[in-house]
């Protein structure tokens, strides 16, 4: 290569050759075996690794220098309705990351340059009648592919060296049911995962298996009804109603070869049943398997186990939060999985309930959850009508749909708890048995603070087993991204604001922070490149949680677009 | 096509939907023009997400109760939708049943006591 050429005048061949030679120089395969060992220096599955610790063991980035810590580079992918979203994922140096409309985008972990991207066309018509949409959760990577959902319903690939497609599954008739995939695919043992929207709309929440050479659809498993005893959990076939879906990724227990998944609540969201949920209101009996957590095969999509987190969910707190966080403890492997309601279920891992304990301090929609059984207290079930006591906590949950972080080191789960209400009038409805209006609430209501305070967000530092609590550090709103936790004894929290924090992981104290221009409500992640520690987080704020922020705190989120966002990476000065 | 998925659906083609579609009902009947909508419902299940308490408050969408839109914008606002704001409800409902949903928010009341 001849110096006198300028940059811009580079043939994109040479560019792109470049780069690659620069970021793929220890390329290897992406397998699950690869995914399992979870390399330091990459990031190659939404969770981090399957044992969904959110925890990078680089420690070159530490609470020594972190004072030190500045942006290396930015990306701005456009377009970012309702702000940006994804966990970016890293192999080899190269970083790829999901924008809205599902947008993907392959770029050069130390510099930024962009070695390819793809835009798919999608059916922009629907995507105009949906509400949860068009945000993107993420991608996966595996065999030399990278996998990303679209709200039209499709599964697609593409080839992860040059961005071309490899193939393009239609999976679900979207038009049809208004929902597609928002939510980051798993890549386990040649299959991938993804699980659709379905909550608030009347569809029976499918989660498909995909060959990963071929797109080919190997399995989908029902969460609404999807066994023949699980539709005799939704009395007066009230599954018609349907709701559940699986819309975050959970992960691969390469143990017992299982795939656990966390699925969605039933619709309507809120039931005028009373206490009489098992034969009376909108969907009588349990609803299984919705706000559930479930274990299927991984080859076949049959469930070999699960539990319900709230039988009979009649408060929108689901279990689509997709963090499995797996442990050996005393020799008893668990796996830790939060509910939205704030309760934080230990399982075994065949997801027998060992511990459950709770984030929240405001929480009244059953005065408590059986720590032995799993067994829900003093529930609250509301005939239709004013609810007089206000419901905690907000339907935006005790915990929001990104994940916390479990370092090994300290042996402490770094969590975001919401402190939240709401006033609510439960409406009886006419079943809604096809796709029509959108959304099946059930209700009408409006964000209050707690009891006799303020509404705030507080992240804990806890075991993960008991739920101890060694520290917590308070926001005066609620933050909504994920936690990052480092082997360089660091906890990095982007809240809604727009300010990255970082915090000392034994202590809690503040030792760093820096604003990325708007808020936070997605993912962050670190890698290494050539032998350089990064810190990547998405900044872009807007959606169905983040949208109260304005009418709620004023402030800065009065000022703060939600048709925006940028990935922003920091390295050491 | 443009397939309208009315709330008078026949029951036939609504649980069809439901994932256990007979061959024979895949065609969408549109809602009829004078179907008669009950928009309290409606905001219960769908609007009110947005437009706190049953439109009387605002929430994540403006307060509805003595809004100053004219009709022409409330109907294109409904129809339309705004990008990553609110969902356009065009091919759900008939323009009389949004004619109806106009009528219900200009009469919204403060709730009682
Ligand atoms: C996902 C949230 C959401 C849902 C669901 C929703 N809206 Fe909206 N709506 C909004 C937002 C946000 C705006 C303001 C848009 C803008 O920026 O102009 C709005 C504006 C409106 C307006 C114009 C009022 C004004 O002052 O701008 C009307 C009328 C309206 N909505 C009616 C409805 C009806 C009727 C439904 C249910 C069939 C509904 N909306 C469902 C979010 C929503």
């Amino acid at each position: 290569m001849k110096k006198r050429l300028g940059y811009f005048s580079l043939p994109v061949a040479v560019v792109l050759g470049a780069t690659l030679a620069a970021s793929t120089g220890f390329a290897q395969v992406i397998d699950t075996a690869r995914i399992d060992a979870g390399g330091q220096n990459d990031w190659l599955t939404y969770h981090g690794s399957y044992k969904s610790w959110h925890y990078s063991p680089l420690s070159q980035i530490n609470t020594g220098n972190v004072s030190n810590l500045a942006v290396a580079w930015i990306h701005i992918p456009g377009r970012s309705t309702r702000g940006l979203q994804s966990m970016p994922l890293v192999a080899d140096g190269v970083l790829y990351y999901t924008g809205s409309y599902s947008r993907v985008f392959a770029l050069n972990g130390a510099t930024g340059e962009v070695i390819w991207s793809h835009f798919p066309e999608l059916d922009e018509a629907l995507i105009s009648r949906q509400t949860h949409s068009p945000y993107n959760r993420g991608a996966a990577l595996g065999e030399g592919k990278v996998y990303v959902g679209t709200m039209d319903g499709r599964l697609i690939a593409l080839d992860m060296k040059t961005g071309k497609v490899a193939w393009d599954t239609k999976l679900i008739d979207s038009q049809k049911l208004t929902v597609g995939f928002t939510g980051a695919p798993l890549y386990a043992k040649g299959m991938v995962i993804i699980g659709a929207q379905g909550g608030e709309w009347p569809g029976r929440g499918p989660i498909f298996a995909v060959e990963a050479a071929t797109g080919k659809k190997k399995w989908e498993f029902l969460t609404v009804a999807g066994t023949e005893e699980a539709m005799k959990t939704w009395g007066s076939d009230s599954w018609r109603t349907g709701g559940g879906g699986g819309w975050m990724p959970g992960t691969f227990d390469t143990e017992t070869n299982t795939i656990l998944w966390g699925t969605a609540n039933p619709a309507p969201l809120y039931d005028w049943s009373g206490p009489d949920y098992k034969t009376q209101g909108a969907r009588p009996g349990d609803n299984l398997y919705t706000t559930s957590v479930i274990g299927l095969d991984i080859d076949t999509g049959k469930l070999k186990y699960y539990h319900q987190e709230l039988p009979h969910d009649a408060w929108d707190f689901d279990s689509a939060v997709g963090e499995f966080v797996m442990l050996d403890r005393d020799g008893q492997k668990l796996v830790v999985h939060p509910n939205k309601s704030g309760y934080i279920f230990v399982y075994d891992r065949n997801l027998k309930v060992k511990n459950v304990w709770r984030i929240t301090h405001n929480s009244n929609f059953v005065k408590d959850i059986d720590p032995k059984t799993g067994e829900l207290i003093g529930r609250r079930d509301f005939p239709a009508g004013k609810v007089t006591e206000p419901l905690c906590p907000h339907i935006s949950g005790g915990v929001s749909f990104n994940s916390g972080s479990y370092n090994p080191k300290t042996g402490l789960y770094y969590k975001l708890g919401q402190e939240w209400c709401m006033t609510l009038e439960v409406l009886k409805t006419t079943p809604v048995i096809a796709p029509q209006a959108q959304l099946n609430i059930g209700a009408n209501f409006k964000i209050a603070p707690p009891p006799g305070g303020e509404i705030y967000g507080h992240l804990d530092a806890r075991d993960p087993v008991t739920g101890a609590l060694k520290w917590e550090v308070r926001y005066p709103e609620p933050p909504l991204g994920s936690v990052l936790s480092t082997g360089g004894n660091l906890v990095f929290v982007p809240d809604s604001r727009g300010i990255l924090h970082a915090y000392d992981a034994e202590s809690g104290a503040e030792l760093w922070s820096h604003s990325d221009g708007t808020g936070h409500q997605g993912g962050i992640i670190t890698y290494s490149v050539n032998g350089k520690q990064y810190v990547a987080v998405t900044a872009g704020f807007g959606g169905m949680a983040s949208d109260d922020y304005a009418p709620t705190f004023g402030g800065v989120y009065k000022h703060m677009p939600r048709d925006d966002g940028a990935l922003i990476v920091y390295t050491l000065k | 096509m443009k397939l309208n998925f009315g709330m008078a659906l026949p029951a036939v083609f609504a649980v069809s939907l439901a994932y256990a579609m007979p061959a024979s009902a895949q065609q969408a009947s549109p809602a009829p023009d004078s179907a008669h909508l009950d928009v309290d419902q409606l905001f219960a299940t769908t609007c009110g997400w947005c437009h706190s308490d049953g439109g009387r408050e605002a929430g994540k969408g403006p307060q509805l109760m003595n809004t100053a839109r004219d009709d022409d914008f409330m109907r294109n606002r409904i129809k339309n939708g705004k990008p990553g704001a609110m969902p356009g409800f065009g091919s759900t409902f008939s323009d009389a049943q949004i004619e109806e949903i106009i009528k219900y928010i200009r009469e919204l009341k403060p709730h009682q006591g």
